[in-house]
């Protein structure tokens, strides 16, 4: 009966974990692995088929070489890709967090009829596939596009349109993932007791100071959580800069794409792969910590109560 | 003062139901808060131009598709027609795709439902050694960018004869629904109370009564909207369908690509609207479920 019980509780869990890790391992760690070898140079075993009919790569004569990420801090138009890819994932995340923290309070504290309709328009973009919303929102954004044409009727010239530039990206970005951002910001915010911010309109706080002083710390993990899933999204994404984005720079994502598939530099497009996943690492290192920490806090504060 | 984390363990659950409930109860309480927050002018224009950004690029590609011509500067078509519907429906290969996008999606939910569901069980309702590396593994390894893994899988499929097939697109796609398919589900599993499943125990039901009539009926909701999710990833997937799947296996979106780049906006209106369609049915299905807080718990490491 111990000995059922104990499969029960620990070996059983742990090898029905062990299944999608198995995927995992198998159809992403190990190509990341041959991913990463190959940036150092390494052409042999199941790289050797890529290597093939590779253009320009480094091949390490005997062990590693750091050649190819030479050769891509060397490049200042790749360069700038990377400055690109970084801030457009710096701004569309920030503005993505703050569109969805006021969507939020509005939806927990707004008007309730109103705040319906805002609940089922702010999640329409989860339901729009990525091609079809990029495609949309560029005819929208552009310099000759329909909100031009329309702000053109009202006489208004001589405003820059940013479909086509970096700034149609962060748009976009914002768009696609409205849904996602509200969805955990309210989720937090609704996990706020009522009472707690009756009692804090009660001795005379200001919204201001129930925001920043009760709101805010409270939900501080939802909040991260939408930072980090929102811009290690960003930094990889392909569809959205691809039709929204300028030729150049370009985001990472699109730049790895045409070096493969225009220019057949794989070792680069994997350059670039590794780059942006050692950032996306940083980011989630940053979430996993800043958890610790914070669920330390939390217990401490229960126990003194 | 004593505060009520709910979000972060599923002991504590209770409080976070009761909080809507709490506005639901006293709608009157509601209302007067929005007063000092939300006037009612900052109201209406918040959800006004809310409604432009999200809607005004998607209805205008509505209208387009129904246009003879439309270019700037002209508001509005001058002429109506159907004949980029006709010339969709008759282009061969797109119906097609649609075909392939359905038989796609139904079979990466299926496989991903397999592969996944024990697991975010586990995940969600026991504790073992190395719980969270798993978890944190099945979320970090979606970091590496899609296009660069699949540059690298592409060598292990041509070594594994995979290439343009069947089951290499599967699992091309199967990787994008592994996150949804266990964090969410195991959120849900997690967020069942305890107590229900010892009273159940202490009645003598046997564990796997206790799982299929009590564990499962309430986490159900929220493994719908895995289901969702997961099938909508499949349906959206592109870039690794179109390096795995071309010339046999072309989904709808691959073929979006295609018609972006080689037809009038006008056709590329039609085939759009016709690629969102199944996507809103979902949307009206899973409305409801949707804003549950254990989708969003669902994004919490536990």
């Amino acid at each position: 009966m111990r000995g059922r019980s104990r499969l029960a509780e620990g070996i059983l869990p742990f090898l029905a974990g062990c299944v999608p890790i198995l995927v995992v391992l198998v159809f992403t760690g190990l190509p990341i692995v041959l991913a990463v070898l190959y940036t150092f140079g390494d052409t042999g075993g199941l790289n050797a088929t890529v290597a093939a009919v590779a253009q320009h790569q480094v091949v390490a004569k005997d062990g590693l070489t750091l050649g190819a990420y030479r050769a891509f801090f060397d490049s200042s138009d790749l360069r700038a890709d990377l400055w690109a890819t970084l801030w457009i994932t710096g701004l569309s995340t920030v503005i993505l967090v703050a569109v969805a923290w006021v969507l939020a309070l509005f939806v927990r504290f707004g008007n309730r009829r109103l705040g319906h309709v805002a609940s089922t328009l702010y999640l329409i973009p989860m339901f729009i596939p990525v091609v079809i919303a990029s495609y949309a929102l560029v005819t929208f954004w552009e310099a000759n596009g329909r909100l031009a044409a329309l702000l053109n009727s009202a006489g208004i010239t001589h405003l820059g349109m940013p479909g086509y530039t970096s700034l149609g990206v962060v748009i976009g970005l914002v768009w696609t993932e409205l849904p996602f951002g509200v969805i955990l910001i309210s989720a937090g915010l609704q996990s706020v007791p009522a009472v707690l911010i009756d009692a804090g309109r009660d001795v005379g706080a200001s919204w201001v100071r129930l925001l920043w002083q009760v709101l805010v710390p409270l939900n501080k993990i939802p909040t991260l959580i939408v930072l980090i899933f929102t811009a290690v999204g960003a930094l990889g994404s392909f569809t959205i800069p691809d039709l929204m984005g300028a030729n150049s720079p370009q985001m990472l994502g699109v730049a790895m794409t045409d070096y493969y598939q225009s220019y057949g530099e794989p070792q680069m497009a994997e350059v670039m792969s590794v780059i942006i996943f050692l950032v996306a690492l940083g980011l989630s290192c940053i979430y996993v910590v800043s958890l610790r920490s914070e669920k330390r806090r939390q217990a401490m504060r229960s126990e003194s109560n | 003062m004593s505060v009520p984390l709910s979000t972060h363990s599923g002991v504590t659950d209770g409080a976070m139901r009761s909080a809507p409930a709490d506005i639901a109860a006293n709608p009157a309480a509601g209302q007067q808060r929005l007063g000092r927050l939300f006037s009612g002018g900052a109201t209406g224009l918040l959800v006004v131009a809310l409604g432009l950004f999200i809607l005004g690029p998607l209805v205008l590609l509505v209208v387009a598709a129904f246009a003879q011509s439309w270019f700037y500067p002209s508001v509005f078509p001058s002429h109506w027609t159907l004949s980029w519907w006709l010339t969709v429906l008759d282009t061969s290969g797109l119906l097609e795709s649609v075909k392939w996008s359905f038989v796609f999606a139904f079979t990466v939910t299926a496989v991903s439902a397999v592969v996944c569901l024990p697991a975010a069980y586990a995940f969600g309702r026991k504790s073992f050694a190395g719980k969270r590396l798993m978890m944190m593994t099945i979320f970090a390894t979606g970091a590496f960018p899609k296009i660069g893994l699949y540059i690298a899988i592409a060598s292990l499929f041509y070594s594994l004869h995979l290439m343009g097939t069947f089951t290499g697109v599967v699992i091309i796609q199967l990787l994008s629904t592994l996150v949804v398919m266990t964090w969410i589900p195991a959120a849900a599993f997690a967020a069942v109370p305890e107590s229900l499943i010892e009273v159940a125990r202490d009645c003598g039901v046997g564990p796997l009564r206790t799982f299929f009539s009590v564990t499962l009926p309430l986490a159900r909701p929220t493994i719908i909207v895995a289901f969702i999710l997961a099938f909508l990833a499949s349906l959206d997937e592109a870039q690794g369908t179109f390096l795995i799947g071309v010339p046999t296996y072309v989904t709808m979106p691959v073929q979006m690509y295609n018609l972006v780049a080689d037809y009038p906006a006008e056709a590329t209106a039609v085939f759009a609207i016709l690629l969102t369609v199944p996507s809103l049915v979902l949307l009206m299905v899973a409305r409801k479920h949707i804003f549950s807080s254990t989708l969003a718990q669902g994004y919490h490491l536990r």
